[in-house]
């Protein structure tokens, strides 16, 4: 579904991925995952197609298709979802109106027609039960005023509207508490099924208690050094990303 | 630098030549004072980013022309349509004339409307706009709001300058008498390619205790150039809520200066002005705390797009003496090309001790990072920056004084704010 051939990009002057390659199928959950700046929100945003990273070399394709070609709206549309580190408050845009307009923009692309205003709310109103979040969310402006945890369970929400082929979860579980974290949990594993791909970025394994991947990839230094099961994720926590390092430059 | 004069000459021949209808003396004395300190020019401070040469040029040749009076019955359609689709107790002045069908058809008890021809009153000093506006003035409009009213006034300003150069004055006072409750629609439009002035002046008095909301949309021609002046004077414990939106003209030049000199008194004022290319719109509000306690409160947004300037000076002058004032003022801009200019002057002058006042000013792009955020949601660049735009006007328009009028405002405000975005997406396809 995806592949990712020897990637590089930068921002301004500094080389951020140094030559990544990745190669994710439909139903699969990988987990990628490393210490502070080794780029993996980097390659997250690569892939969603934000403006200011310049991609230096390197393919990307989903599906066959070239997506470096692509702008982000056609990325999502596709079916490519990122789910925000920081999630952005829009204060004046109602959380309803984004939703739909979401939903909408992806229909259309489909050849299909604006959803029903009925049928979208009482689907919207399920999706969020099942995130424990309060309907009053809908009016609201866009993550205004929400807490971090109200704003990642949003984030999870249009994620569950949209349906997308492949997620990308940047740190979806950074700040989060144990509550937060099980929802979150429970929204992506909803989503799992054999033609979606989703991969999840993390710095910690907390989230993969949760949400078992398939495989575990650290990242380092803008490239991938070691890829394994969920073990790796386990073995990472016991001995530390400085024990990655030393292993990849040995 | 000073602008050309207007040619005095012809401005006195055009001022004797209006048909006398009582208002002769008050013209004469508004002419010599007028003559005696001419334009306000850029090197006056309150003037000092907006050139008034359009208006002398427009007004030069129009005098020349003899200063033709516009017919104001070809206006029908565009009055028609707006007194059609507002529900409201409504009032025109179509090219300058008062038009005496809608006078006569108020019937309301609680509204009292005369002309200034009716019971003409003696010309007091003004500034030089609010001079050449009596001096030019056929007639004006006298309204006095004795009790509440079931729906808003209405009072529609609409000038066509439909081949020559054209100019019009408007002219209205109101009084809304202590403990009434009333609501303003203040509608400035107009169409026609010519060039047209149009110069208008609003003073009001608001009663003890009294309450008003008033909206003010300016929707002009683009070619259009309107200069006005309104004044609101407060009483003991009496409430504004106002609102202005600025949506058309080519140069446009707002006063706004209320007058709080009775303790109690609360005002609230909002602005929203969308400039595109060519447009320069200039908005000055002063407020007076002379006595305290009172609270004023404005907020002005500002959306800019191309090659276009907008000015915001907002004066507070609290008084010796005012204690208990609680000022606020706001200014916030967008500006979504590199080409757009604003102005944004906030002035507190205060000469009281136990006072409360604030002001901020931004002046900011669109956010990058909610646009990405958008578009990774599927929405194109217009559609995500549509919705940005909007959400920056959205406070102003939804806090819309006459809730009467939200739906229209919220309509017009739509409509021209995807003008401008349209003109940079068609940019963008031609480069």
């Amino acid at each position: 579904m995806l592949e990712i051939k020897d990637l590089k990009s930068r921002i301004g002057d500094t080389e951020i991925l140094r030559g990544l390659s990745l190669s994710v199928n439909a139903g699969e959950v990988h987990a990628i995952m490393g210490p502070n700046g080794s780029g993996k929100s980097t390659l997250a945003q690569v892939i969603a197609g934000h403006e200011s990273h310049e991609v230096t070399g390197g393919t990307v394709t989903f599906d066959g298709q070239n997506l470096l070609e692509l702008e982000p709206e056609e990325r999502a549309r596709e079916g490519i979802f990122l789910g925000f580190q920081y999630p952005v408050e829009i204060p004046g845009v109602n959380n309803a109106y984004l939703l739909k307009a979401a939903v909408n923009a992806k229909r259309k692309h489909n050849g299909l027609g604006e959803v029903d205003a009925f049928e979208f709310l009482k689907l919207a109103r399920e999706k969020m039960a099942t995130l424990d979040m309060d309907p009053k969310f809908l009016n609201r402006g866009v993550n205004e005023g929400f807490s971090g945890g109200e704003k990642k369970r949003n984030e999870i929400l249009q994620m569950a509207m949209l349906e997308p082929r492949l997620a990308i979860l940047d740190e979806t579980d950074s700040g989060l508490d144990i509550d937060a974290l099980k929802a979150v949990a429970k929204g992506v594993n909803a989503l799992r099924s054999p033609e979606r791909a989703i991969i999840l970025v993390t710095h910690y394994q907390r989230l993969l208690d949760y949400v078992q991947p398939d495989y575990v990839h650290v990242l380092s230094q803008g490239e991938i050094v070691r890829s394994g099961d969920k073990s790796l994720a386990l073995e990472l926590e016991e001995k530390g990303y400085d024990w990655v390092r030393e292993a990849a430059s040995a | 630098m000073k602008h050309a004069a207007l040619s005095i000459d012809d401005l006195r021949d055009v001022v004797r030549r209006l048909p006398d209808n009582g208002l002769t003396p008050s013209r004469e004395a508004a002419l010599a004072h007028f003559h005696e300190h001419g334009l306000p020019t850029l090197r006056d401070e309150d003037w000092k980013y907006t050139d008034l040469s359009p208006v002398v040029n427009i007004s030069n040749r129009w005098l020349t022309a003899g200063g033709p009076q516009l017919p104001h019955k070809s206006l029908r359609d565009t009055v028609d349509a707006i007194t059609r689709s507002i529900d409201a107790h409504w009032l025109v002045i179509a090219n300058g004339t008062v038009d005496d069908q809608f006078v006569n058809a108020i019937t309301h008890r609680g509204i009292e409307v005369s002309r200034f021809s009716d019971a003409p009153a003696p010309f007091e000093m003004q500034r030089p706009l609010a001079d050449l506006n009596a001096a030019l003035l056929h007639d004006g409009l006298r309204l006095r709001i004795t009790g509440s009213t079931d729906k808003p006034v209405g009072i529609l300003v609409v000038d066509r300058a439909k081949s020559d150069a054209g100019v019009a004055q408007s002219c209205v006072d109101i009084q809304v008498e202590p403990g009434v409750s009333a609501e303003f629609i203040e509608y400035h439009v107009s169409d026609g390619d010519a060039e047209h002035y149009a110069n208008s002046v609003l003073s009001m008095v608001v009663g003890e205790r009294a309450s008003v909301r008033h909206v003010r949309i300016q929707n002009r021609a683009i070619r259009h150039v309107q200069t006005s002046r309104t004044s609101v004077a407060l009483g003991k414990d009496a409430r504004l809520h106002m609102a202005s939106y600025d949506l058309g003209g080519a140069l446009i030049r707002n006063d706004l200066d209320i007058d709080l000199g009775k303790p109690g008194a609360d005002v609230v004022f909002d602005g929203l002005y969308l400039a595109g290319d060519g447009q320069h719109i200039d908005n000055h509000t002063r407020v007076d705390h002379r006595v305290g306690p009172a609270t004023s409160t404005q907020e002005y947004r500002g959306i800019l797009n191309g090659n276009c300037r907008c000015v915001w000076n907002g004066k507070a002058i609290v008084h010796r003496g005012a204690d208990g004032t609680d000022a606020n003022q706001a200014n916030h801009n967008l500006l979504l090309s590199e080409k757009a200019e604003i102005d944004a002057k906030p002035e507190l002058e205060i000469y009281a001790d136990d006072v409360k006042c604030s002001h901020g000013t931004t002046v900011g792009q669109l956010d990058e990072t909610a646009l990405f955020y958008l578009r990774s949601r599927g929405l194109d660049k217009r559609h995500a920056t549509q919705v940005l735009t909007h959400a920056f006007a959205a406070d102003i328009v939804l806090r819309s004084p006459v809730t009467a009028m939200t739906e229209t405002i919220t309509a017009i405000v739509e409509k021209r704010l995807a003008q401008l975005i349209e003109a940079d997406f068609v940019s963008d396809v031609l480069s």
